[in-house]
């Protein structure tokens, strides 16, 4: 408990940054909806792009861009993926910097195991990208009630976001955990960033080539970012083979860091 | 019993061998010295006891049990100060206090919290990360003795206080220990080991060279030094005494025997000689003897 209170206060100042940037940024968007549906943006001619391209874009339904949900939808994936990098950066900081910074001298010379080290950072962790997740999620879902068409559902506003925020909650927990993994076997944080980005970006492009080419649709099974994308959660809502692939992936995740650290030489 | 029972440890780095088949034990009350030259394994030692590196082989046992299975149980009655303080930078020194505390599940003495901070000058209020080195320092040491630990290891503890901090902090360990605390120091200051621990390891490439009970050894022990360009080595040979190092015209010899012996050669040879020095030996000439015969065997 001493740890997770340790934790928590040192990543404070990080969530409140990050949770008023994408809340900023999401009003920011959301707030352009009014003027960007009278510009008739749903009516652009994107004849001449290819099928393929459009739809690994999300932009394969144009008219969908003349609701809220449709323009939420498509604008906020890139959001999805900047959270997708948080959760990320999240768990392979986690243990890492513990080493690179030398604070793991201190904290294993006090009466905690190691399995506590890792449960710990991990519910600390976890905690913080719930209250952002949840945070960033109600500041989108009540921008989307300010700035929503004539004749739009509350209720089904309601509902869709519910299942966003289930669907982009697994999703960051599925990097969170997986970063925690890749934590357990550095020793230093230096490349912590650019391996986050990595993960996503590359998951996300295993996505991209799944929704392309029917072929590699299994690819798509690799891609926590683009199963929770909310214009495919608005539209086909919360894809159970897809949430299952992602906890399994916790789980294994889980395990293996709770191993590998166990077994670890701390650099000290 | 002892608080400290190494036996057979070793502890490899891909082929580099860091501690080799290490054993030595330390009693309860004991201030025990543990020295050797740069990258002789006392830092690895230490972690290994520890349990922050996993040890290739042998047993560790920490006052009465095996590390790491027990290592929990351990912890909590261990006071540790590593030589190379490096805190939270962001938390206040109350902070660290507190959290030191937390971990334990003790509430503490403030009382005691105060007697310290005052005693080592420590500004509470200051960020871990804003304080010198030799602040730093003493942060470490109020954390490691505030839980009241029965086994205090100490990796150069007095690095970075000045001479004031220095003498009060070991006025506090000698305090610890007469409460029944057993003290771990390993340190590149000799003179403080000399002065305050009752026996001492050595330590050479990863193997103990010897453990010395420093209150019976070096006061029989005598460096003779001999000046001149006719150096009697068959002589000093004769009653017993050892060279131990040889110049163009000086020479230093070891000796355990009796002083009316000793007194008697030099006497007859006082013709020969420029200048003739008697001192015990101290720690550091034994150390220093240990060292050149390493750089010797390396050369």
């Amino acid at each position: 408990m001493t740890l997770f209170r340790l934790e928590c206060k040192t990543h404070i100042k990080t969530l409140l940054t990050w949770i008023v940037v994408v809340g900023v940024l999401t009003l920011g968007l959301v707030s352009l909806f009014p003027a960007m549906k009278d510009m008739g943006l749903q009516q652009m001619d994107l004849k001449s792009m290819p099928k393929d391209m459009l739809k690994a874009f999300n932009l394969s339904d144009m008219a969908a861009l003349a609701t809220i949900k449709g323009y939420f939808g498509y604008e906020y994936q890139y959001v999805m993926i900047a959270t997708g990098i948080f959760a990320a950066m999240l768990g392979t900081n986690a243990l890492a910097r513990e080493e690179a910074e030398g604070t793991i001298g201190y904290l294993y010379a006090q009466p905690i195991t190691r399995l506590s080290i890792v449960g710990s950072k991990m519910l600390a962790n976890s905690l913080l990208y719930t209250l952002y997740w949840a945070v960033s999620m109600a500041i989108a879902f009540l921008g989307c009630i300010l700035f929503k068409e004539s004749g739009a559902s509350v209720h089904e506003l309601f509902k869709s976001f519910a299942q966003l925020a289930f669907s982009g909650w697994v999703m960051g927990l599925t990097f969170l955990v997986f970063g925690f993994l890749i934590s357990a076997f550095l020793s230093t944080n230096k490349s912590a960033t650019s391996l986050s980005l990595g993960i996503v970006f590359l998951t996300f492009i295993l996505g991209v080539v799944g929704k392309m080419n029917d072929d590699f649709q299994a690819l798509v099974f690799f891609s926590p970012v683009d199963t929770a994308l909310p214009s495919t959660v608005f539209k086909n809502g919360i894809e159970w083979k897809y949430i299952v692939t992602d906890l399994i992936v916790i789980i294994v995740s889980c395990l293996l860091t709770f191993w590998s650290y166990k077994r670890k030489d701390l650099k000290v | 019993m002892p608080v400290i029972e190494l036996s057979h440890i070793s502890k490899r780095f891909g082929k580099f061998v860091a501690v080799n088949d290490l054993s030595f034990s330390v009693e309860q009350g004991e201030f025990f010295g543990f020295i050797g030259p740069n990258g002789a394994g006392k830092s690895t030692t230490m972690n290994m006891m520890l349990n922050f590196i996993k040890r290739n082989g042998g047993e560790i046992s920490l006052l009465g049990k095996s590390v790491p299975q027990h290592d929990l149980d351990v912890k909590k009655r261990i006071g540790y100060v590593p030589s190379d303080v490096r805190f939270y930078p962001q938390l206040r020194v109350q902070d660290l206090i507190r959290y030191t505390l937390d971990f334990h599940h003790m509430e503490g003495d403030q009382a005691e919290i105060d007697r310290y901070c005052e005693l080592f000058q420590i500004d509470r209020k200051k960020k871990f990360g804003d304080l010198s080195l030799g602040n730093k320092k003493k942060v470490a040491l109020v954390c490691a003795l505030i839980h009241h630990p029965e086994l205090i290891i100490m990796d150069e503890p007095t690095n970075g206080l000045d001479p004031l901090m220095h003498a009060r902090l070991f006025r506090v360990l000698k305090d610890k220990q007469e409460q029944g605390a057993t003290i771990f120091l390993s340190s590149h200051n000799l003179k403080e080991v000399e002065d305050y621990c009752s026996k001492v390891a050595f330590i050479r490439s990863g193997q103990l060279v010897g453990v010395e009970d420093l209150s019976q050894v070096n006061k029989k022990m005598k460096i003779v030094t001999l000046k001149g360009s006719k150096l009697p080595f068959d002589k000093m040979k004769a009653i017993g005494a050892t060279c131990i190092k040889k110049e163009e015209q000086e020479a230093r010899f070891l000796y355990e025997g009796g002083l009316a012996q000793l007194f008697s050669t030099l006497s007859n040879l006082s013709t020969d000689l420029e200048d003739v020095t008697v001192a015990n030996r101290d720690l550091e000439e034994q150390f220093m003897s240990m060292y050149e015969c390493q750089e010797g065997e390396r050369l």
